[in-house]
């Protein structure tokens, strides 16, 4: 059979290879190069070494947006998936009108980005101005912002996640538990919790990369502003792109530095999740 | 059911192609255009197809002007529509977003379909988009020009960018409100003719300040709008003014390290400007240019600082109450030695440029579109009375100069031969980012996060920097 | 059993609340998408009064700075032609190489995978300069390069999926005399549905969605500019924020949404757990 579906290569896969190559081979390959020129379009590139990326550093704005990012990540991933986890617990409860509930707290996660991040400057704004200030005047309301934003975006989608799994728990292990006298909270911690690891690490997962490669909720909600405080990784790199002349080697060269990040976490976390996998 | 959601997605699909079909038409007439062309040219004689292809070609210039002043949009987008009508020539006018333009034309200038007119802040400007400006010394437009020295000349001599306005600005202010200021017991000036420095204005403004429910204002000052994107007034108008001072002291024009000598000078007048207007300090992160011209048009101000071509957004005002012979300007005084004889800051930055890497004939097309707008009757009042420009070209009549009071203020103080204008020292400002930082820096001062000296540290620094940055990107 | 209910109780009281909060900011931009654009920095929580009603002026206004309906119009075009086309191309070559062993399709598998965790911003520059370069701004040309760029995540779970087929159906085709299209069509694809409709959903999710991209590569002066984009440039825009008429936009944007949600509730949500486990 392979032989004769193999005379078939150009059908099967030479579209998708073509748009392949067009949306990302080739863009990547020339954007890893890029990073080594100084270039302001792609044709008049002229090799410089490793200068863009020491450009990168003499100004604070790429180590702050890091900083910011990691600062955010942090507190969103953990308010995000404790969060989730309680209301997975509380719609597993047989409760009348569970699937209204569902309905509603995931609807969130289906709003774009950009549309988000206005709904909810527009919201902190009115909130703020009966304390005389605004959302730009100080980064931590930016900070705040952000982290209410993406909880109130991923809190449905990974409860979800996190309802699929403790469904999953298989009800005999907790009548068991009962049985055996196990408090609620030994059910919780010793049952349920390690039944739902695969849904956790895949949770952390999904939270960690939609942190760190957030765009465009920060481009909405406050662009950076106060003072580039609220700038994230993603943000540096387009306005360091976009919004100045000259510093186009600069943005690839972060572009790069940001992709090792980004990758090292997703494949720290593959690893990390196959090996459990393995131990259950 | 699921056969259910595959009919609904293909009808969707149906759907989605129909309207498709409505929003291609344009290039669905141009693929049937080329469809007739073809079978003409098999039956008919190849010489009849081949000029009218030609023809077509020539005629197939088209105008892709990237403007840059959001608020003055609609007049661009009906004169695009005029010509378009007139000629025939397609213009397309795109406008940038506030704060954008930069970032906008980069985007867009890399793309197929690049704007083919442009424009450039100086000679800053020119220096990001060189490669992009085609030399344009043999024109009519440039002939035109009042003043050739005005242009942006390149290395080579050519001609890289024309003025197209002259524009003043200063404080607005609201004469029906100042005189009935003036009239109050314990007035401190009967005119407001009579301020002529910054501790007279300091000391009027607080004390309507104080009787603002008797003037019937809410505050003296419009929001000092710094919405990032929207700070441009203060972070490069007012910026000009210590920068002009420091310049004339050291008697240069530009420099890689700026002192920020007059930076208490400026403190001066920015402190007055947040502590005595309509809104907190700490809400004017959420203030637009618009916000605070309407707020000077309705009457809840009676100061604005702003420049001529504010007078649209004034006079545009649904519910406007101020009088069109009560708009008057003052020098923006902010305590220099010798202000007493300071007049408006006059001078341009907007120059006009042509793609150079755009075809031939969009080329032409570009540079008929722009010389229609300043030698033919309906451009030029477009120009003098839509637009408001003070145009420095000589197509324009004694009687075709902008008559709306702003720019007759504009024209007044310019010929006023006691008051010396200061000139737009901002044009040699490192850059659009340098100008960011120091509005977000204005920013966080009006919201109490941090203290004046680290504003004036912000300065300097990124001053430095930015010359050195794009020095070095050069 | 009786605290449980007790409980229950108390809980089923707590998760009104959270929805009620949850639902606010949908509720704060409608109210104030109905009030003048000058009334509303004023008093945001208030219901919109005689003085401040604005009827439908808002709406109008929005609509037309943004010829609204016409994004709309192409956002449904890109994201209904990119999803069809990338659940039919994806799924033949994640068929065809995990079917086919050799070097260089498991070199093909491991690109696509590893295109998965490339973020955006590492593309963007060259990809757009490319995608200009070769004329590809416009709805078509945006209909490629979101079959390249979902290719990574579609084919990876195609291929998941596709391992877990028994390959004796196949075979048994092919020796009634199937061609592999045939065999394809008549016996694979409709096997691929339960996935075919995970990935449909994740990508129309991401293209509906998408900001960047279409931005980058269409730009804001065509006439093909998506619902991310005109929000985007209208607030940004024309000097000064319409707080009107971007609530209003900010409704319109919504209700798509909202409506193809309610619609297809059940699919949704399972798509997209199904595509957290796989992915």
């Amino acid at each position: 059979m392979q032989k004769t579906l193999k005379k078939y290569f150009v059908v099967f896969t030479v579209p998708t290879l073509i748009a392949f190559c067009l949306a990302f081979v080739v863009p990547f390959v020339m954007g890893l190069y890029l990073s080594f020129c100084k270039f302001t379009t792609v044709t008049n590139a002229e090799f410089v070494g490793l200068k863009n990326y020491f450009r990168a550093f003499e100004e604070p704005d790429f180590l702050n947006a890091t900083w910011f990012t990691v600062r955010f990540a942090v507190i969103a991933i953990i308010s995000i998936n404790v969060l989730s986890f309680v209301m997975a617990l509380l719609l597993t409860r047989k409760i009348k009108g569970t699937n209204l509930f569902r309905t509603v707290f995931f609807m969130p996660n289906l709003i774009g980005g950009i549309i988000l991040g206005y709904i909810w400057q527009s919201m902190i704004n009115a909130i703020l101005v009966n304390y005389g200030t605004t959302l730009v005047a100080n980064a931590k309301f930016g900070y705040i912002g952000l982290i209410v934003l993406m909880n109130w975006q991923m809190i449905g989608y990974m409860m979800i996640i996190y309802i699929a799994g403790l469904q999953n728990v298989p009800t005999d292990l907790i009548e068991a538990a009962h049985i055996d006298g196990a408090t609620a909270r030994q059910t919780l911690f010793r049952v349920k919790i390690p039944m739902v690891m695969p849904s956790i690490s895949i949770c952390l997962f999904l939270t960690l990369s939609n942190c760190f490669k957030l765009f465009d909720q920060n481009l909405a909600l406050t662009a950076g502003a106060p003072s580039k405080k609220t700038a994230m990784m993603a943000l540096d790199i387009y306005n360091t792109f976009y919004g100045r002349s000259g510093f186009e080697g600069v943005g690839q060269a972060k572009a790069v530095m940001f992709f090792i990040v980004v990758a090292t976490i997703a494949l720290t976390q593959l690893r990390f999740t196959r090996s459990k996998e393995v131990e259950q | 059911m699921k056969k259910k959601v595959i009919s609904a997605l293909l009808s969707i699909a149906m759907v989605a192609t129909l309207l498709a079909g409505c929003g291609s038409k344009e290039a669905a007439t141009e693929e049937a255009a080329t469809e007739e062309a073809a079978p003409a040219e098999e039956a008919a004689p190849a010489e009849e197809a081949a000029p009218a292809e030609e023809s077509a070609e020539a005629g197939e210039g088209q105008v892709y002007y990237l403007n840059f002043k959001p608020e003055v949009d609609e007049v661009w987008q009906s004169l695009a529509a005029k010509y378009t009508e007139e000629t025939g020539v397609p213009v397309k006018v795109v406008t940038a977003a506030s704060g954008t333009y930069e970032q906008t034309l980069k985007s867009e200038i890399a793309n197929a379909n690049a704007p083919t007119l442009f424009q450039i802040n100086g000679p800053v400007g020119y220096q990001n988009w060189k490669d992009y400006c085609l030399d344009l010394k043999d024109t009519d437009l440039y002939s035109w020009l009042l003043d050739p020295s005005l242009v942006i000349t390149g290395e080579d001599g050519g001609v890289y960018g024309i003025p197209y306005v002259v524009e003043g600005y200063g404080i607005i202010y609201n004469n029906a409100i100042m005189e009935k200021y003036a009239a109050m017991d314990g007035a401190l000036v009967k005119s407001a003719d009579e301020i002529t420095n910054f501790d007279t204005l300091k000391s009027v403004v607080e004390d309507m300040q104080a009787k603002a429910a008797d003037l019937g204002i809410e505050g003296v000052f419009a929001s000092t709008s710094l919405t990032p994107g929207e700070d441009w007034r203060w972070q490069t108008h007012l910026a000009n003014l210590p920068v002009y001072y420091e310049y004339k002291d050291k008697g240069i024009s530009d420099t890689d390290a700026l002192e920020f000598t007059y930076s208490d000078n400026y403190k001066n007048i920015f402190d007055l400007y947040i502590n005595n207007s309509c809104t907190e300090p700490g809400l004017l992160g959420s203030k637009s240019v618009d916000d605070s011209m309407a707020e000077f048009a309705l009457g809840k101000a009676a100061m604005v600082q702003n420049g001529n071509w504010g007078w649209g957004q004034i006079s545009g005002v649904e519910g406007n109450t101020v009088a069109e012979g009560d708009v008057k300007f003052m020098p923006i005084y902010t305590g220099a030695a010798g202000e007493e004889n300071q007049g408006l800051c006059t001078g341009t930055e907007n120059f006009f440029c042509i793609n150079s890497q755009a075809s031939e004939a969009d080329q032409k097309a570009s540079i008929a579109f722009v010389e229609w707008i300043f030698s033919s009757d309906a451009g030029k009042d477009a120009v003098t009375n839509e637009l408001g420009f003070i145009a420095p070209f000589n197509t324009f009549e004694d009687d075709e100069k902008p008559t709306d009071p702003l720019a007759q203020e504009v024209l007044r103080y310019m010929a006023d031969s006691s008051k010396t204008s200061v000139a737009w020292n901002f044009t040699s400002f490192p850059s659009q980012q340098f100008k960011d930082d120091f509005g977000a820096a204005l920013l966080e001062y009006a919201a109490g996060s941090i203290a004046w000296d680290d504003v004036k540290a912000v300065v300097v620094e990124r001053w430095a920097a930015e010359k050195a940055a794009t020095a070095e990107a050069e | 059993m009786k605290t449980r209910k007790a409980v229950n109780h108390v809980v089923f009281v707590l998760l009104c609340i959270l929805i009620v909060l949850f639902l606010t900011p949908i509720f704060f931009i409608i109210l104030n998408s109905f009030k003048g654009k000058l009334f509303i920095s004023d008093n945001p929580f208030a219901l919109p009064t005689a003085e401040t009603f604005a009827g439908l002026s808002n709406y109008i206004n929005g609509v037309e700075k943004t010829n609204f309906f016409a994004a709309f119009g192409w956002s449904l075009f890109i994201t209904v032609f990119s999803v069809i086309a990338i659940i039919l191309l994806t799924s033949m070559t994640a068929y065809y190489i995990t079917r086919v062993k050799s070097k260089f399709t498991s070199l093909i598998y491991y690109m696509f995978a590893f295109s998965m965790i490339v973020p955006f911003q590492m593309v963007m520059f060259t990809m757009s300069k490319l995608a200009n370069t070769l004329h590809l701004n416009n709805p078509w040309g945006m209909v490629i390069l979101y079959v390249g760029f979902g290719s990574g995540l579609s084919v990876f779970m195609f291929s998941g999926f596709v391992k877990s087929i028994p390959i004796e159906i196949e075979e048994a085709a092919m020796i009634d005399g199937c061609t592999p299209l045939q065999t394809y069509f008549g016996v694979v694809m409709p096997i691929l549905k339960p996935t075919a409709i995970t990935v449909a959903i994740l990508n129309a999710m991401w293209i509906w969605n998408d900001y960047l991209l279409p931005y980058l590569v269409i730009g804001v002066s065509t006439n093909y500019k998506t619902i991310p984009v005109v929000v985007q440039y209208l607030v940004g825009s024309y000097g000064a924020k319409d707080m009107g008429a971007m609530m209003a936009l900010l409704v319109l944007a919504i209700i798509p949404i909202v409506i193809f949600y309610l619609a297809c509730q059940k699919y949704i949500i399972e798509g997209v757990v199904a595509g957290a486990v796989k992915g």
